[in-house]
């Protein structure tokens, strides 16, 4: 590094702490209170309380709580805008064949080793973010960002032939992208289902019994915190993201000559 | 004194960060600028988790250390390595 070159990264510094300092200071505005706000302790004190079963969620995680049941309507959207992007992704390299046949070029034989034993592992650290999701922190989104590591670690390793060699091709993960969605969906509207079957009211989103609304996803089973609908959302979600993400990765790592016979020539 | 700790590890990695995020800025290699675009999601990955923050933390480490890269790998691929003048 040169003598100019640290100057300048000494100046960036001392710009960033003098601005955090005006801003400490209370010289963008007048500053946020120190202390947890009333409507963090209305979340804290409402995720998991027996003593008001007709306010309370149904998991021990605030966050999933609030993204799955007390904002639900607001994660349903985030995930159809995710799912509206990938199609866009899908729509730009439509016509483009995505084949397995033909020689792959790996790495080392020390990197698929060690590839080998983590893609093993992954899965399994995703599944539990995704399963406990409800309990300790994760969800979803975590676990499908986790899990597509596997994608990424297999087509950089091994070659993208061998993701569609092992059978999962373009359009079974687009199944199984559209399965998670559908899930989240149906869920989303399964009680509101049943409550018609039954002649009741029910909500949309709705994971715990209401005033007026009896229904409600089991909460405990056995002595073990199912959830309600938070376990069912998380696990959906992870499907639909881990997909989604694992066919954006896929379309990517196509060969340029390939796609650009398609999309510009035709 | 913990108090002391947790903001004096909190400016130390926000430094690094910075000074990755220069790093990554500066370089003409492309694959590099990616490696130190990667080291400076990992400071503010640990950032988020000394601020309490686990769920991001989860989702902040596979995104910015393991899905971004990729990506720009990729696109780097397409285009060009080494940055031209």
């Amino acid at each position: 590094m040169k003598a100019s070159e640290v100057f300048v990264l000494i100046s960036i510094i001392v710009f960033i702490f003098s601005l955090a300092y005006i801003t400490s200071l209370g010289g963008l505005g007048q500053l946020p209170p120190v202390n947890v706000r009333v409507l963090a302790q209305r979340y804290l004190e409402l995720t998991w309380n027996p003593l008001k079963p007709f306010m309370s969620s149904s998991g021990y995680e605030s966050v999933t709580a609030i993204v799955w049941d007390f904002r639900g309507l607001d994660t349903f959207f985030e995930t159809a805008v995710f799912y509206g992007a990938i199609i866009a992704a899908i729509a730009i390299y439509r016509g483009v064949k995505i084949t397995g046949k033909g020689k792959t070029i790996g790495m080392s034989p020390i990197a698929r080793t060690i590839t080998r034993l983590s893609i093993v592992l992954i899965p399994t650290v995703a599944a539990s973010i995704a399963l406990h999701g409800h309990l300790t922190p994760g969800g979803g989104f975590q676990a499908g960002s986790v899990a597509t590591v596997v994608a990424v670690l297999i087509i950089m390793v091994f070659g993208r032939k061998a993701i569609i060699r092992k059978g999962l091709t373009k359009s079974r993960i687009l199944l199984l992208r559209s399965l998670g969605l559908l899930g989240i969906g149906f869920t989303a509207v399964a009680l509101l289902l049943a409550a018609i079957a039954l002649g009741v009211n029910a909500y949309i989103f709705q994971n715990q019994p209401k005033p007026f609304a009896p229904l409600g996803f089991p909460k405990i089973y056995d002595g073990m915190i199912l959830g309600g609908s938070l376990l069912l959302f998380n696990f959906f979600e992870f499907i639909a993201v881990t997909a989604g993400f694992t066919l954006v990765l896929l379309l990517l790592s196509l060969d340029e000559k390939d796609v650009r016979r398609v999309v510009v020539e035709k | 004194m913990i108090e002391v700790f947790t903001l004096a590890f909190l400016m130390l990695v926000s430094v690094a960060s910075v000074v990755a995020a220069y790093l990554a800025i500066r370089e003409r290699d492309m694959v590099k600028a990616i490696v130190f675009s990667a080291i400076q999601s990992a400071m503010y990955a640990l950032i988020f988790y000394v601020l309490m923050a686990p769920d991001i933390v989860l989702v902040y480490i596979p995104v910015s250390v393991g899905i971004t890269p990729a990506v720009l790998l990729f696109v780097t691929k397409k285009t060009e390595r080494y940055d031209g003048d």
